[in-house]
């Protein structure tokens, strides 16, 4: 009887920490959506409107009209594919060469860590010699600038991730294509990438999200033509105060592609992020 | 003969397969340009920019080296020493509630029902958003008279703090974004590691009469320590260079209350445009970075040799 009773209160108790958690989750994101269709007189009001009165589209209307919002969501598409397209080739390529190189485990190791070293490192760190190298080839405020610098990052992350998919591929695997005369790059394209595909999934789609949301090194390198929306969102703070309504429909413009693309890709992106964390 | 044959067949594989090593090397040669480009030539260029008397706004090309005048003028300066400090509470203060909430979570959250399985994707979804939107989203939530933070608080009769406006409350709102949004990534790394533990492991334990508690600290804490190791540097470095939630949260205010190293070096190094003497701070953010990688590479292996 008591044991039954205990059961069900832990179950209760349960069920009560998760509600609260998904609230914490959920409620900061709708009152942003909420405040994307808010008309600028309900932002002032004490209490803060949950409801609005009247719902206005006239914050993403204003965002749109100008070319300046057209262009930023442009870029960030453009940066966004480009660097995922470029780190999965050249990260995947560098991954399985090292694997098959035949190095030794201490080399390999280091090679690791210098790998997992770029990925944690301060960034501030590469960021102002950075710029000034871009100031001095002219390409300060070009998105080939930003990408170049996402793909920094991206390519040795992809590397080391898809180096811990290449080790567990026993080498058996590439044996009939090495009968049949198959030249690495053969051996690589037909048979090895085919069978990680999930693998290079993950890899992608941490890639896309990261250089989506990136803002440190855009923000160092755009300043009109090459912004994205990271430094768009940012912008709506200034030393006057904050354009809330335009900020919040610009948010959500930036969020819900992503909060889609994951939905729908999730099992790969939570692979991706634990398959370092556990098996690196 | 037979039974010494494989591993003979095996090598010759071996062989033929590093035997096409220029193809390898011209593999790696893409991943290794763009790493020495845009990683080692930028660090060294900081490490000789540190030692450099260089203000952009003030002259084009650098004015020479001065030693050691940028670290001095550093270390002498109260916005670093305050950044330095900021950040060690920020990140203290987060990283340890991140570990404790995340785990929490992670086993509330062992199952496969689909309704456990929804509660999850709901909450990764933090760590998916951009951090800049985070932070401008909170700004809303916290604002002291609009937001709706103060708003709930007015519910159960606490009446709210000025989050943003005030020193301290604003250190504190800093904190609870970033568990904002790094908490999911603590709950997925140890739920993998929890569902990676031998479940005959447990059992056997439960058969010898052993509690909830006492498999959860003989088993699977000590199975875990290595993960858990791994992700409290994950989090703890990611913290420390986390921009933009100051950036769009508190802009580093009132006054310099939220300045972490981070943005200290940014505005330093971006907006004023002091090369050198940024150079010289993020050196030493990074020679204490450093440490705390080799540190946990050293514990890692300590570990797992036990």
């Amino acid at each position: 009887m008591r044991y039954r009773f205990r059961k069900t209160l832990l179950r209760a108790l349960r069920a009560l920490a998760l509600t609260i958690a998904c609230v914490v989750v959920l409620v900061p994101l709708s009152f942003l959506a909420v405040n994307s269709v808010k008309y600028d007189r309900d932002f002032i009001t004490v209490p803060p409107k949950l409801i609005p009165s009247e719902i206005t589209f006239e914050h993403y209307r204003d965002v749109f009209s100008t070319k300046r919002t057209v262009r930023i969501f442009r870029n960030s598409l453009i940066v966004a594919s480009v660097t995922t397209l470029i780190t999965v080739v050249f990260g995947t390529m560098a991954a399985y060469g090292l694997a098959r190189l035949g190095l030794s485990a201490r080399l390999l190791g280091l090679i690791v860590f210098i790998f997992l070293f770029i990925r944690f490192y301060p960034r501030i760190t590469t960021v102002i010699p950075y710029f000034l190298v871009m100031r001095q080839f002219d390409m300060l405020d070009t998105v080939w600038a930003i990408i170049i610098g996402h793909l920094g990052i991206t390519i040795p992350f992809v590397a080391w991730l898809m180096l811990i998919v290449f080790r567990e591929l026993p080498i058996e695997v590439e044996e009939a294509a090495v009968v049949d005369g198959a030249n690495p790059w053969q051996r690589f394209s037909m048979v090895v990438l085919p069978m990680t595909a999930p693998g290079v999934a993950s890899a992608a789609i941490l890639t896309a999200i990261l250089s989506w949301n990136e803002f440190l090194i855009a923000a160092s390198i755009a300043r009109r033509k090459a912004s994205v929306l990271s430094i768009g969102v940012a912008s709506y703070i200034t030393d006057q105060g904050v354009q809330w309504g335009e900020m919040s429909a610009l948010g959500v413009i930036m969020i819900v592609p992503m909060v889609l693309f994951a939905l729908s890709v999730q099992r790969y992106l939570i692979r991706g992020i634990t398959l370092g964390a556990v098996k690196g | 003969m037979a039974i010494r044959s494989p591993p003979a067949g095996q090598r010759r594989r071996k062989r033929r397969l590093s035997h096409d090593w220029p193809w390898y090397l011209l593999f790696i040669l893409p991943a290794f340009v763009v790493v020495v480009a845009v990683q080692f030539y930028p660090l060294a260029y900081s490490l000789l920019l540190s030692f450099q008397d260089w203000t952009l706004t003030a002259s084009q090309a650098t004015e020479g080296f001065n030693g050691l005048e940028n670290f001095r003028k550093l270390l002498s300066g109260n916005v670093f020493s305050r950044s330095v400090r900021n950040s060690a509470i920020i990140t203290g203060a987060a990283v340890l509630v991140e570990m404790v909430l995340g785990m929490a979570l992670a086993y509330l959250t062992v199952g496969s029902s689909w309704l456990i399985r929804s509660v999850r994707t709901v909450l990764i979804l933090p760590m998916v958003i951009a951090p800049v939107a985070a932070g401008t989203l909170w700004r809303m939530m916290l604002n002291s008279r609009a937001g709706l933070v103060n708003h709930l608080l007015g519910f159960v009769g606490i009446d709210g703090p000025q989050w943003l406006a005030s020193a301290e409350w604003a250190l504190v709102s800093v904190i609870l974004v970033d568990i904002w949004i790094a908490t999911p990534f603590v709950l997925l790394v140890v739920a993998a590691g929890i569902t990676s533990i031998p479940g005959d492991l447990k059992e056997a334990a439960y058969i010898d009469g052993a509690s909830r508690r006492q498999v959860f600290l003989r088993i699977e804490l000590p199975l875990l320590a290595p993960l858990l190791l791994l992700t409290v540097m994950y989090r703890t470095l990611d913290s420390l260079l986390s921009l933009d939630t100051v950036f769009t949260l508190t802009l580093g205010g009132p006054g310099y209350s939220t300045y972490t190293l981070t943005y200290f070096i940014y505005t330093l190094g971006l907006k004023s445009f002091n090369l050198g003497q940024a150079a010289a701070a993020s050196w030493m953010f990074m020679l204490f970075a450093g440490s705390v990688i080799g540190l946990t590479f050293w514990m890692q292996q300590r570990l797992q040799s036990r």
